[in-house]
């Protein structure tokens, strides 16, 4: 048990809880033993997969859990046995000495009340005679301690009306209104941009550093508890695996399981050609580009696949521009003279934050969005004009992977039905030979071949994921579009699922739009590299000239953004970003409404 | 109009009027889509041929249908339904002396039906798969399922006929004063018309009001330290009641087609009773006045319905720049 210098009281002291979720037909043990102490002023990071029962574990210091969970040990925050307390006492604990900032912060607040009301309702439960006019003027002061800088203006709006990173202040702002002793921070920066995230993370600590908070990060961004953690603890299965100070877990991690996990954490560095996140060893299985540090120009085909140099480029986008929203009430431009192409066998990283108009130019691509002006071009032939059969054929050489697996898979059709689906639709082979080509395409994606009469809710979210991939291969595309295709994914499992995107694209050769919010996954399989900032291309090159010495002040404050799983190096580019926003303290929020409606 | 709120307002009643002139165009259809025509239908089928044109010049009804149509929304538009076949009574007299009546039936039928239905829900949400919420529920079916007429002989017969604490006909000479003077003579049949409306308002606040215990703020309030009788009665109720307001709207027409057959039961004064005896009477002058002012109520109840959401929803609000 590690225990903080000096040893003053602790703020809370879990002991071998275990938490049992009943229902009539099964029991589920989502935390087990688990034994964990949080000191003043210390800032403790709970990191572990979903299914880790670290929020379980965060819910259980409120008493906030659900009636059908069965607890056992004892939880303790600032002296008080909160499983004793009755329910008016466990009331007058939360918010008071316990405060917990959640993941959403757009559901997480009320829609129906003001964020100024909101804020003074978490000060006025706790004392009863304060004033309303005392109390909003007290929101007012803590919105302002949350870094929000007009908040006189903003007490009257409404959640909606405002940003993801100012709902995040208006949660910490409603957290820190009582002074409580303890913060919770579960996954409160999972929702937001890496900028934001930045911010808020760096508010935490300023809160910290002026109030003598103990925080409690629960995450399961490896990156963000380099930044922020003290302390870290690493839970997986309802089991703490490991205790140590962050510098410790980093340097000299102990647990095997804590080795893979931070093992398959995607590093922003320039990794050498053929790099897997798993095996770690440079296999340069990619035609062409073995070794090679500038992987710039176009490889040379696969030996035995179709010429596809013949034609030029795969894609090319020439000034796209896409409008959203009726003339009323002002046309949203989600993209803006946007120009790029990929060659065959490329990978494309297309970064940006919400908002940024990426995956709307994905969906261009593939058709699902006509472009307001300007050109989308594959192998030459261009898009729009194309019909009737002409775009079938184009269609048929162009695939595409979502996000989010669970919902663009249906859920009414087994795995095989899936897969052959891209077949059925060409007419392409018979019954029995698209029965074969099922079973192979499933074996390259490393499933087992057995899966296929299973229905997507019976598989995991990585086997889900490998299943899309396996229906966008199925007709042996020449480029495919992924869109933030691991972001929905646990570490591990998005290891393995890049892992095997690097391995099939070096097999197959398709050229790739690879669209992601993540600039490590982006270092890790891109060839080149563009930046999305509100509808704009503000930075298109080689991966190593964008991510490691970029031009644009948006794209450098970007790569400055992004946590980097090792607490030394991230010290470090804090100070860096920093700098370059012009000096510490939180408050650089600019706009209200921007991300709000989004044109994703 | 500077605000989007006055923008929103202006462009529903435009709206609104809109959907009113179509009413017009098929209660028109419908007038003229009788079978052997209004003539034959007023006059009996023993009437002669002569009659039949006779009561077809003197009504304008040998005239081409667009100039009929015409007419017709002249007539509306100066506030003119028709005179009544049968009651000899213009249709615009015997509606206004009516109408009052039968909104004092509706209007504290739905009044009583809300403040029992919305506790009941909230209620029952809170108290989900426990014995009182599968009781209610019961209830509320059993309510839903059961035909108007027959609840109304039901309770006529336990309060009326038993225990003799109500009346079970209410004075056809009663005007609105009397009506309110003697409130006893209202019980039965507004409880009659409630009943259905408890029924289905309380379901629909129960799964409103659970939607909502399960959203995140709900969560954040409790993990504010605020109480649970605030966090129901404040946060969730306050989301709850945006759509159970605005299906109130939508509700009106449906209240009025109850109010045709328990005002016919209780011999209630009403434009219930009145349709119902116009249909019997074939007195389409008064029929097409009452079908055209349910569709007034309808449209005005939907325009009702969307200012309620309007008022209670900020992200309602802000959506109408």
């Amino acid at each position: 048990m590690t225990s903080a210098p000096g040893a003053p009281r602790r703020v809370l002291g879990i002991e071998a809880l275990s938490v049992t979720f009943r229902s009539p037909r099964a029991e589920q043990v989502a935390v087990r033993d688990v034994t964990i102490e949080v000191y003043p002023g210390e800032i403790v990071a709970i990191v572990g997969e979903s299914g880790s029962g670290k929020s379980v574990t965060a819910l259980s210091t409120l008493g906030l859990l659900p009636p059908h969970a069965a607890q056992q040990g004892r939880v303790e925050v600032d002296g008080l046995d909160v499983r004793s307390l009755g329910p008016e006492r466990l009331r007058a604990l939360r918010g008071a000495r316990v405060a917990m900032v959640f993941q959403e912060p757009m559901t997480a607040l009320n829609p129906a009340f003001s964020i100024g009301w909101q804020v003074a309702e978490a000060l006025r439960v706790h004392d009863r005679r304060l004033s309303k006019r005392e109390a909003m003027r007290r929101a007012g002061e803590l919105l302002v301690l949350a870094g929000i800088r007009d908040a006189g203006r903003r007490l009257g709006q409404f959640p909606h009306e405002l940003s993801g990173g100012l709902r995040q202040r208006v949660m910490i702002a409603i957290a820190i209104a009582c002074d409580p002793k303890l913060l919770i921070a579960d996954e409160a920066t999972t929702a937001l941009d890496v900028t934001v995230q930045a911010e808020i993370l760096d508010l935490l600590r300023s809160i910290r550093d002026r109030m003598g908070t103990a925080v409690l990060v629960i995450t399961h961004n490896m990156g963000v508890v380099a930044d922020i953690a003290d302390r870290v603890i690493v839970m997986k299965d309802g089991r703490v695996v490991e205790q140590a100070s962050v510098d410790d877990l980093f340097e000299r991690p102990q647990e095997p399981y804590t080795k893979r996990l931070l093992a398959a954490v995607p590093r922003l560095q320039p990794h050498p050609r053929g790099t897997r996140l798993l095996e770690e060893v440079a296999v340069p299985t990619r035609p062409g580009a073995a070794g090679s540090a500038t992987p710039t120009a176009p490889r040379a085909p696969v030996p035995g696949a179709p010429d596809l140099r013949r034609s030029g480029d795969v894609l090319s986008v020439e000034h796209l521009t896409v409008e959203f929203g009726a003339r009323a009430t002002g046309r949203l431009r989600a993209v803006d003279d946007v120009s790029f192409s990929i060659s065959p066998g490329e990978v494309l990283g297309l970064v940006g934050e919400s908002g940024s108009g990426k995956s709307t130019v994905g969906k261009c691509i593939v058709g699902l969005v006509k472009p307001t002006s300007g050109r989308v071009r594959l192998w030459g032939e261009d898009l729009s004009a194309a019909s009737g059969r002409s775009l079938k054929r184009l269609r048929r050489r162009c695939s595409v992977v979502f996000q989010d697996p669970g919902s663009s898979l249906d859920p009414r059709m087994t795995v095989a039905e899936c897969v052959a689906e891209p077949l059925v639709v060409n007419r392409s082979g018979s019954r029995r030979s698209r029965d074969a080509r099922v079973v192979s395409l499933l074996e390259s994606v490393r499933l087992d071949a057995d899966l296929r009469y299973r229905y997507p809710h019976e598989l995991s979210g990585g086997q889900r994921q490998r299943v899309s991939i396996a229906r966008a291969l199925a007709l042996g595309p020449e480029l495919l579009v992924a869109d933030e295709p691991t972001s929905a994914l646990d570490v591990s499992v998005q290891a393995t699922v890049l892992d095997l995107l690097l391995d099939l694209q070096a097999k197959f050769g398709f050229g790739c739009l690879f669209i992601t919010h993540d600039l490590a996954v982006v270092s890790l399989l891109a060839d080149r590299v563009a930046v999305m900032h509100s509808g704009r291309l503000v930075e298109l090159g080689t991966r190593d000239e964008v991510l490691f010495n970029p031009k644009d002040p948006y794209t450098q404050r970007l790569v400055a953004a992004a946590p980097v799983p090792d607490p030394v190096e991230q010290r470090e580019r804090r100070q860096k970003r920093l700098a370059l926003a012009g000096g510490p303290g939180p408050g650089a929020e600019a706009g209200s409404t921007g991300q709000a409606g989004g044109g994703e | 109009m500077r605000s989007p709120f006055g923008w929103f307002l202006l462009k529903r009643l435009a709206q609104a009027v809109v959907v009113v002139f179509f009413v017009t165009l098929i209660v028109f259809g419908l007038l003229h889509a009788l079978p052997g025509g209004v003539a034959r239908g007023i006059l009996g089928a023993q009437a002669s041929n002569a009659e039949i044109a006779s009561f077809n010049r003197a009504q304008g009804f040998d005239k081409p249908l667009p100039v009929q149509y015409w007419m017709y929304l002249s007539r509306l538009l100066h506030a003119n339904l028709g005179t009544s076949y049968k009651l000899n009574q213009s249709v615009g007299s015997l509606i206004a002396s009516r109408l009052p009546r039968t909104l004092v039936l509706t209007g504290v039928s739905t009044a009583v039906a809300f403040v029992v239905a919305v506790p009941l829900g909230v209620w029952q949400a809170i108290r989900r798969r426990r014995l009182a919420d599968y009781v209610i529920t019961t209830g509320a079916f059993v309510g839903y399922a059961t035909p108007v007429y027959f609840l109304a002989l039901l309770l006529v017969i336990v309060f009326n006929a038993d225990l003799h604490l109500l009346p079970s006909q209410v004075p056809g000479t009663y005007n609105l004063g009397q009506l309110l003077a003697h409130p006893s003579v209202l019980v039965l049949p507004v409880v009659t018309l409630a009943v259905p409306t408890i029924a289905v308002f309380s379901r629909y606040t129960r799964s409103a009001v659970l939607d909502n215990l399960s959203e995140d703020y709900t969560r954040t309030a409790r993990a504010k330290g605020a109480p649970e009788r605030r966090v129901v009665g404040i946060h969730v109720l306050r989301n709850s009641l945006t759509p159970v307001i605005a299906m109130l709207g939508y509700y009106v027409p449906v209240m009025f087609s109850g109010a045709i057959v328990v005002e016919e039961i209780f011999n209630f004064p009403g434009m219930g009773l009145l349709f119902w005896n116009a249909a019997q009477t074939s007195d389409y002058p008064v029929l097409l006045g009452v079908i055209l002012l349910i569709a007034l109520a309808t449209v005005t109840g939907s325009l009702l319905a969307d200012i309620a959401q309007a008022v209670a929803d900020p992200r309602v609000r802000s959506g109408l720049k």
